[in-house]
């Protein structure tokens, strides 16, 4: 969490004053969310050049609210806020997402927030594996201007995001699917505590004859440079009537879509051989929570 | 450069000069002699800097001491009374639930919370619970059970 260059501390109460010192100091200005993941980002090496930290805290983008059309989350709403969400508990479609939120641990969860685990870039997180499954958008606003953005649009690679200096993210939007449709995600970690050696996501879509709607599977977890959708896996599944074997086949099909990498906590071909395992298995979850 | 900034622990207002990037786990053990929290990892792998804000329960070698401004903020030392021990506190000293000691302080402060959500917690909560705090001591089987009795009392 040293930051050798930190000249400045600012906590704005109002977006003026962030523009304000993300003018002053551009690139050099890093925003701070829950906290959790600088020393991440620092241990790397990635914020040597620091020179001013924007705490968000004070600018009221905590809370949430669920319509009919889907469920709005401010970036600033901590894990420990959003599994409070009475929807969680209830609603199929949202399932990836109360899975992914199980796996912090509690002193994550209760600072952690919904903007700094996209923000941050991090394929090994959970809860963006999740969103992506569930076709998260982002509202982005700078100096003056609002932009709405999917979220891939918003990685740029490993730790590196699409934000212009200044830039926050405000709120996520998860937008109700049609139909009968529920999803799932599933971590597999080495420990507790650690990051996802691999994790999947899905959402899918079902009519009353069984055939699939609409899905989305999504991978992350070192399995590339930041979470990955698997078209290859979605396409074979999309329009057909699904059967064990189908299900089996697509979940071998995410091969074809992901980099896996080997680093401490797996070889490449372990987290191959495991993102189809886990794929399967969350897309039986998915549909087991449709009956 | 320092800054002058106001920090709420265990009741007490303090106004003390901190660097801007120093962590709220710092300035209790270094400014304001509260080694109860201890410095492991520093870097959110142990959990044995486990404090209370605004009644809940971070790591606070991970939170800067200026985000925690205007926040209320525990220790184990603003636990229980003077002589007098928190429940929690008095049923991890008489079950065993302690070797060296040094996970013992952030170990409690999650077990507050954790009974604090869910007064009646079974063994797969319990475990699940303090899943981000590690004892390299005990084996977690006598904190398991400490945490047990307490809920049970
Ligand atoms: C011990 C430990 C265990 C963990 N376990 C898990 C786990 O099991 N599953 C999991 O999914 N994750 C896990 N994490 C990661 C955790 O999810 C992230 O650290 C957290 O989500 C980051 O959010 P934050 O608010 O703390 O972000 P910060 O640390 O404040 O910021 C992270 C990055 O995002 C930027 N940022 C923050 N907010 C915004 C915003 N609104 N707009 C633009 N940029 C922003 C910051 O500038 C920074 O670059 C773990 C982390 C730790 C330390
Ligand atoms: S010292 Fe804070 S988690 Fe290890
Ligand atoms: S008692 Fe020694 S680390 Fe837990």
């Amino acid at each position: 969490m040293a930051l050798v260059k930190l000249k400045e501390f600012c906590i704005p109460e109002s977006p003026g004053q962030v523009s304000a010192c993300a003018a002053k100091y551009g690139d050099n200005a890093l925003i701070l969310g829950g906290g959790s993941f600088i020393h991440g980002l620092e241990a790397r090496g990635l914020l040597s050049e620091v020179e001013a930290l924007i705490d968000i805290r004070k600018l009221g983008l905590a809370g949430m609210a669920a319509t009919g059309e889907g469920v709005r989350i401010g970036a600033m709403t901590t894990f420990a806020e959003l599994e409070k969400l009475p929807e969680l508990a209830s609603a199929a479609w949202l399932g990836a997402l109360k899975d992914a939120l199980t796996y912090p641990p509690m002193q994550i969860k209760n600072v952690a927030t919904v903007g700094g685990c996209i923000a941050a870039s991090c394929p090994f997180f959970d809860i963006p594996t999740a969103f992506l499954a569930l076709d998260a958008k982002l509202t982005v606003s700078g100096a003056g201007a609002k932009r709405e953005i999917g979220l891939a649009e918003l990685f740029a690679g490993l730790f590196e995001n699409s934000l212009e200096p200044g830039e926050l993210i405000t709120e996520v939007r998860l937008a109700k699917p049609a139909g009968r449709a529920a999803s799932a995600f599933i971590k597999l970690e080495g420990t507790a505590n650690d990051l996802a050696i691999v994790n999947a996501a899905v959402r899918i879509s079902v009519d009353a004859a069984g055939v699939c709607q609409e899905v989305r599977i999504a991978l992350g977890g070192g399995v590339g440079d930041s979470v990955v959708r698997s078209a290859s896996a979605e396409k074979l599944l999309l329009g057909q009537k699904l059967s064990a074997d189908l299900i089996q086949h697509a979940a071998e099909a995410v091969g074809q879509d992901i980099s896996p990498m080997e680093d401490h906590r797996a070889t490449a071909a372990y987290r191959l051989a495991m993102a189809k395992v886990i794929t399967r298995r969350a897309l039986n979850q998915a549909l087991s929570r449709l009956n | 450069m320092k800054q002058l900034i106001s920090l709420e622990v265990n009741g007490d207002t303090h106004e003390i000069a901190v660097e801007a990037d120093a962590t709220l786990l710092s300035v209790l053990r270094d400014n304001l002699g509260l080694i109860g929290a201890k410095r492991g990892c520093d870097s959110g792998g142990c959990g044995c800097c486990t404090v209370h804000v605004d009644g809940k329960a971070v790591y606070s070698c991970m939170m800067y001491a200026l985000s925690a401004q205007g926040q209320e903020i525990v220790t184990i030392e603003g636990l229980g009374t003077e002589g007098k021990l928190d429940p929690v506190q008095d049923t991890f000293v008489k079950e065993g639930a302690v070797q060296c000691g040094y996970c013992t302080c952030g170990m409690i402060m999650t077990a507050k919370q954790l009974l604090h959500d869910d007064p009646h917690p079974d063994e797969h909560a319990i475990r699940h619970g303090i899943a981000g705090n590690l004892c390299r001591c005990t084996g977690y089987h006598k904190i398991v059970e400490a945490i047990k009795t307490a809920a049970d009392n």
